[in-house]
C-alpha cells in the first residue's frame, strides 16, 4: 500500500514518457512515477523506453507500470528486470489474474483501477483482492466525480483520473485519499522531439505543494453556527498578524528608511483609533449610510437550480457606492488619516475601482487627492480616470515600466517618499508593508462579518464554501478573514490564469510565482530566476498584479485557503453567464470566482452552501467583454 | 568589518561614484569603473538592475531598465566585479534591491560577491527592522551591509548607526533619487546626532549634481555619493560614455580634496 514519509498523500506523477522530464521529477520527487504501457495511450513507452527512463529517475521514486489487459509474463519481467515496482491494472483483469500474477512475482504490488460511474464499481473495488485500488474518474478525459459516492468506500484507494491543479484542493478536502494520480493535469502543451507529450515543471510543483499542504487537513469546528455572535466582533479581535507584520515568512516592511517613521506612524495611529468608539461610530455611520451597508447576501436560486449541485449565495457587493468594495478600505483609511491630521491622499489604481473610490472619500471628506494609474490603464479606463477628475482628484499617468497597475504601486511608494508630512498613501489592496496589509484587511472584513450574521439568520449555520477572486486579494482576505477560526468553512480564493498558467501571459501569482520581497512585503511573487519581476497579463485589469497580499501567502502555505487559477475564457463565460441567469452584472474580476463556483457547484451535495462574493459591478467591463466576442462598441 | 572599505575612508574625504551595471553594456560598465577607479573615487557603487526600482528616480529607473534590456543578470555582473577587482585597487559596494539578493539565495549571494571581491552592499528596501535577514551572511562573508539614514529618521538614527558597518549612507533629503536645484534637509545636525553615537564614517546622498555640491556635502560629512548625474552622462554617450564619467569624477574628486 502506498505510503508516504509525512501525513500527506502519496502522489504519483502518471504517463512519464519524455527524458526531457526526468531532471524535474527528480527534484519534485513524487512518491511514484507511472509508465503507460498500453498501446492506444499516447504516453505510452515500450519496454526498452521504460527501462532508459526508470535507469534515469532517482531510487526513491518506485515506478508504477499501468496495464491494460496485458499478459502476466510482460508484467513480471519489467518486475524482475527493475524497471517497475508496481503494476497497476486499468482493464478488465480479474480476481484469477491478480491471483496468477501474484503467484508469478509475490513480491509485486499490485493495483487496480476502477472506474467510478456508478455504486456497482465502489462494490467491486471494495472486493479486489489487489494490495490497493484507485478509483477513476473516468479515463483521463479531466472529469471529474461524484464525491458523495466515495463515502462507500470501504478501503484506503488513490484517486485519479482528470486530477489538476484546480480541483485537487477540494478533491483532498471532500475525500481523503492516501493517493493521488496526475497525469493530463500536469502535462505542458508542448512534446520533446520524439513527438512525446510533456509534462509542466510548473504545474508539477504546483500540484505538489498543494498535496503537501493537504499534510495538516483542517479540523472541523467546534463551535456552532448559533454561538456566533451577531455584533462587536467588528474590529475588536486581535487584529494584529502574528509578530512584526508576519504572516508566517510572510509580510514584513521592505521598504526605504525614509517611509519608516511614516509607516510607524500609521500603525501607532491604526492601534489607537481601531477599538475607539467615536472613530468606529463615524465609520459606520459612512459605511450604512453613504456605501449602502451591510450589503445583500443573495439567494441565486436560478443558478443554484440550473447548476444542480449546492446552494449559492452572492453577497452582493456591487451594491455598495461606486459600484465595488473598494469604497469600504477607502473609508476606513481616509477617515484614520483625517484622524492623524493629513489633508492629502495619494492612491494607486489598476482599473481605476480604487482610484474611483479614493476620489470618492476625498470629495466627501474634503481631502485633496491625487492618482497614480499607469498610462496603459489609462487608455483602457478612460471613464474612470473621468470620473476621478470630476470628483476633484488629479490624476497622474505613469509611463514607467509596464505602465500598469504594478507601477502605479512603485509610483506611489517614490511619491509618498517624497512628501509625507500631509500625506497618507492610501493603499488599495492587502498588501505592502506592515502594517497596510492588516489595515485594509480589517476594514474589508466587513464583509465577512456580515455573511457569518446573514447566512447564519437565513441558514441556521455558516456555509460550506466561501469563493472570492484575489488580485492582491482585499476582497478576498475581507471575506476569508472572519472564517479563519471555523475551519468546517473551505475558503478558495480564485486568482487569474490569463491565457493559462502554463504561459507567460498570467497573473496566477500563488499558482505560478515563488516567494520573493516586493512593495513593501514577501510574499509571493511571478519573477524570473533572477528575482526581476515578470510583466503579468489578465483579462481583468483588477488582478493584474504580478503579487500578492502576504496574509493570502499564509493562508495557502497553511492550507486553511485553497488558490485556484481561472483562465480569461472561463472568467468571461461567467460574466455572461452571470449576467444570463440572475440578471446580474458581475464585474470581470468577480467572474473569476463564478467560474470556479460553476465548476465545483455541480459537484457539490444539494444540502451544502456556498457563498461567492461579487466583488463589483460589470458595467466597466462591457466595452471589453464585447470586444472579447469580437464585436466593437462604444459608449 | 571591512577593512579595503575602512581603508577608503582613511586618508581624506572620499569621493563615491555610482554606475548601474550593463547600462548600456557590460563592456562600458568595466570601462566606465576604470575611468572611475583612475579619476581618484575612493569608493565605486555598482548598481545592479531591477525590474521595480523603487527608490530611484526616473534617470536610474532607465538606467536599470536599459541593463536589462541589454540582458545583464547577476551572474554576469559576479564575474565583471571578480575581473576589475583583481585589476583596480578600489573598494567596490553593491547597491541593488533585497529581491535580487533574496532570490538568488542571500547566502550563496554573500559568499560569491565576496568571492568577487566586494566589499559591502546597500540595499535601500532593506531597513534596520529587517537587517536581521540579510547581515549574518554578509558579514560572514567580509562584507559590510551598508546603513542607511534618512532626513525622517528622527529618533531612529541611534538605534540604526549603533549597529552601523562601512559607512554611513545618508540620504540628504526626502524622495528618490536624481538631482535636484536645492538640498533643504539639516545634514550637520544629521551628521551631530550621528557622532553623539559612533565614528564610522558618514556619506551623503542623493540629489548630488555637481563638483560643487560634492563638496559642500564632503564638508559636512566624510564622503559625498553621485549617481544620477554620472547615470545621465551614460545615458548621453553610451558606449562611448567612460572618458566623460571619467573627467566628471576627476572634477568631483578634486572638488571633495579640497573639503
Amino acid at each position: 500500500m502506498p505510503t508516504s514519509p509525512n501525513t500527506r498523500p502519496s502522489l504519483k506523477f502518471c504517463g512519464i514518457c519524455s527524458p526531457d522530464d526526468l531532471e524535474a521529477v527528480n527534484e519534485i520527487a513524487p512518491d511514484y512515477v507511472g509508465f503507460v504501457f498500453f498501446e492506444k495511450s499516447k504516453r505510452k513507452v515500450s519496454s526498452d523506453e521504460a527501462r532508459s527512463l526508470r535507469a534515469e529517475i532517482n531510487d526513491e521514486i518506485k515506478a508504477v507500470g499501468v496495464f491494460v489487459d496485458a499478459e502476466p509474463t510482460f508484467v513480471t519481467r519489467l518486475f524482475e528486470e527493475g524497471t517497475i515496482q508496481v503494476a497497476q491494472l486499468h482493464g478488465n483483469e480479474d480476481a484469477r489474474y491478480i491471483e496468477r500474477l501474484r503467484s508469478l512475482t509475490p513480491a509485486l504490488e499490485i493495483w487496480q483501477a476502477f472506474e467510478i460511474g456508478c455504486a456497482a464499481n465502489i462494490e467491486a473495488a471494495n472486493r479486489s483482492n489487489a494490495d490497493f485500488v484507485l478509483l477513476d474518474g473516468g479515463k483521463g478525459e479531466g472529469r471529474t466525480f461524484d464525491w458523495a459516492l466515495l463515502g462507500k468506500v470501504a478501503r484506503p484507494f488513490g484517486l485519479a483520473g482528470g486530477m489538476n491543479v484546480e480541483n485537487i484542493g477540494p478533491a483532498l478536502t471532500n475525500c481523503q485519499p492516501s493517493l493521488v494520480d496526475v497525469s493530463s493535469g500536469i502535462e505542458s502543451s508542448l512534446t520533446d522531439s520524439q513527438g512525446k507529450p510533456r509534462k509542466s515543471e510548473v504545474l508539477m510543483q504546483r500540484f505538489m505543494r498543494i498535496v503537501e499542504q493537504s499534510a495538516t487537513p483542517a479540523q472541523a469546528s467546534t463551535q456552532t453556527p448559533m454561538q456566533i455572535s451577531k455584533k462587536g466582533k467588528h474590529m475588536t479581535k486581535n487584529t494584529a498578524p502574528q509578530s512584526n507584520g508576519r504572516f508566517g515568512v510572510h509580510g514584513g516592511q521592505y521598504i526605504p528608511e525614509t517611509l519608516m517613521n511614516a509607516v510607524i506612524e500609521l500603525e501607532e495611529a491604526y492601534e489607537r483609533y481601531k477599538d475607539d468608539p467615536e472613530f468606529k461610530a463615524e465609520l459606520k455611520d459612512l459605511l450604512d449610510n453613504y456605501a449602502n451597508r451591510p450589503s445583500l447576501l443573495y439567494y441565486a436560486e436560478k443558478m443554484t437550480h440550473d447548476l444542480g449541485g449546492c446552494k449559492i449565495y452572492l453577497k452582493r457587493e456591487d451594491l455598495n457606492h461606486t459600484g465595488a468594495h473598494k469604497i469600504n478600505n477607502a473609508l476606513g483609511q481616509a477617515l484614520l488619516a483625517k484622524k492623524m491630521g493629513k489633508t492629502r491622499l495619494i492612491a494607486e489604481t489598476g482599473a481605476g475601482q480604487h482610484g474611483v473610490a479614493t476620489a470618492t472619500v476625498a470629495a466627501l471628506l474634503n481631502m485633496e487627492c491625487h492618482v497614480y494609474m499607469g498610462v496603459e490603464d489609462m487608455e483602457r479606463q478612460a471613464l474612470n480616470v473621468y470620473r476621478m477628475r470630476l470628483m476633484g482628484a488629479e490624476v497622474h499617468g505613469v509611463d514607467s515600466g509596464t505602465g500598469t497597475l504594478k507601477d502605479a504601486v512603485s509610483e506611489c511608494m517614490r511619491e509618498w517618499t517624497n512628501r509625507i508630512d500631509d500625506t497618507h498613501y492610501l493603499l488599495g489592496s492587502c498588501m505592502g508593508p506592515h502594517p497596510f496589509p492588516t489595515i485594509v484587511r480589517d476594514f474589508q472584513s466587513f464583509i465577512g462579518y456580515e455573511i457569518i450574521d446573514q447566512c447564519t439568520e437565513k441558514e441556521g449555520r455558516l456555509p460550506d464554501y466561501v469563493l472570492a477572486c484575489v488580485g492582491g486579494g482585499s476582497n478576498a482576505i475581507g471575506t476569508f478573514y472572519p472564517f479563519i477560526e471555523h475551519e468546517g468553512t473551505t475558503l478558495i480564493g480564485c486568482e487569474a490564469a490569463g491565457r493559462g498558467i502554463d504561459t507567460f501571459e498570467t497573473a496566477a501569482t500563488i499558482n505560478t510565482g515563488s516567494l520573493g520581497i516586493f512593495h513593501g512585503m514577501k510574499s509571493y511573487f511571478c519573477q524570473d530566476e533572477y528575482g526581476q519581476i515578470a510583466p503579468v497579463y489578465s483579462i481583468s485589469a483588477g488582478l493584474d498584479y504580478p503579487g500578492i497580499g502576504p496574509e493570502h501567502a499564509w493562508l495557502n502555505d497553511t492550507g486553511r485557503a485553497q488558490y485556484v487559477a481561472i483562465t480569461d475564457d472561463e472568467a468571461v463565460d461567467a460574466f455572461e453567464y452571470l449576467s444570463r441567469t440572475e440578471g446580474i452584472i458581475p464585474a470581470i474580476e468577480s467572474a473569476h470566482a463564478l467560474a470556479y463556483a460553476m465548476k465545483i457547484a455541480p459537484t457539490l451535495p444539494k444540502d451544502k452552501i456556498m457563498v461567492i462574493t461579487l466583488s463589483g459591478r460589470g458595467d466597466k467591463d462591457c466595452v471589453a467583454m464585447a470586444r472579447y466576442r469580437g464585436q466593437d462598441i462604444s459608449e | 568589518m571591512n577593512k579595503k572599505l575602512a581603508a577608503a575612508f582613511a586618508d581624506g574625504k572620499a569621493f563615491i561614484p555610482f554606475v548601474t551595471c550593463g547600462d548600456p553594456t557590460l563592456d562600458t560598465t568595466r570601462e566606465v569603473v576604470r575611468a572611475m577607479a583612475q579619476a581618484g573615487a575612493k569608493v565605486i557603487e555598482l548598481g545592479i538592475p531591477f525590474s521595480d526600482p523603487t527608490a530611484e528616480g526616473p534617470v536610474i529607473q532607465g538606467a536599470n531598465l536599459r541593463a536589462l534590456e541589454g540582458g545583464v543578470d547577476t551572474d554576469k555582473i559576479f564575474a565583471m566585479a571578480a575581473e576589475l577587482n583583481k585589476e583596480l585597487d578600489v573598494a567596490m559596494v553593491f547597491m541593488t534591491y533585497g529581491n535580487v539578493v533574496y532570490h538568488y539565495g542571500i547566502e550563496k549571494f554573500a559568499e560569491n560577491a565576496a568571492r568577487a571581491g566586494m566589499c559591502g552592499i546597500i540595499l535601500p528596501d532593506v531597513p534596520y527592522e529587517e537587517k536581521d535577514e540579510f547581515a549574518p551572511a554578509f558579514a560572514q562573508h567580509g562584507l559590510d551591509l551598508i546603513s542607511m539614514i534618512a532626513p525622517t529618521s528622527e529618533d531612529r538614527i541611534s538605534m540604526i548607526v549603533r549597529e552601523a558597518e562601512g559607512f554611513i549612507y545618508l540620504v540628504s533629503s526626502l524622495g528618490v533619487t536624481g538631482t535636484r536645484s536645492k538640498i533643504t534637509t539639516d545634514l550637520s545636525s544629521i551628521v551631530a546626532k550621528i557622532r553623539e553615537v559612533t565614528d564610522t564614517p558618514i556619506a551623503i546622498g542623493f540629489g548630488i549634481s555637481d563638483a560643487a555640491a560634492a563638496q559642500f556635502m564632503a564638508e559636512i560629512a566624510d564622503g559625498a555619493i553621485v549617481g544620477s548625474a554620472i547615470v545621465k552622462i551614460i545615458e548621453k554617450e553610451g558606449t562611448q560614455a567612460a572618458k566623460p564619467v571619467g573627467e566628471f569624477v576627476a572634477g568631483c574628486v578634486a572638488a571633495v580634496s579640497k573639503a
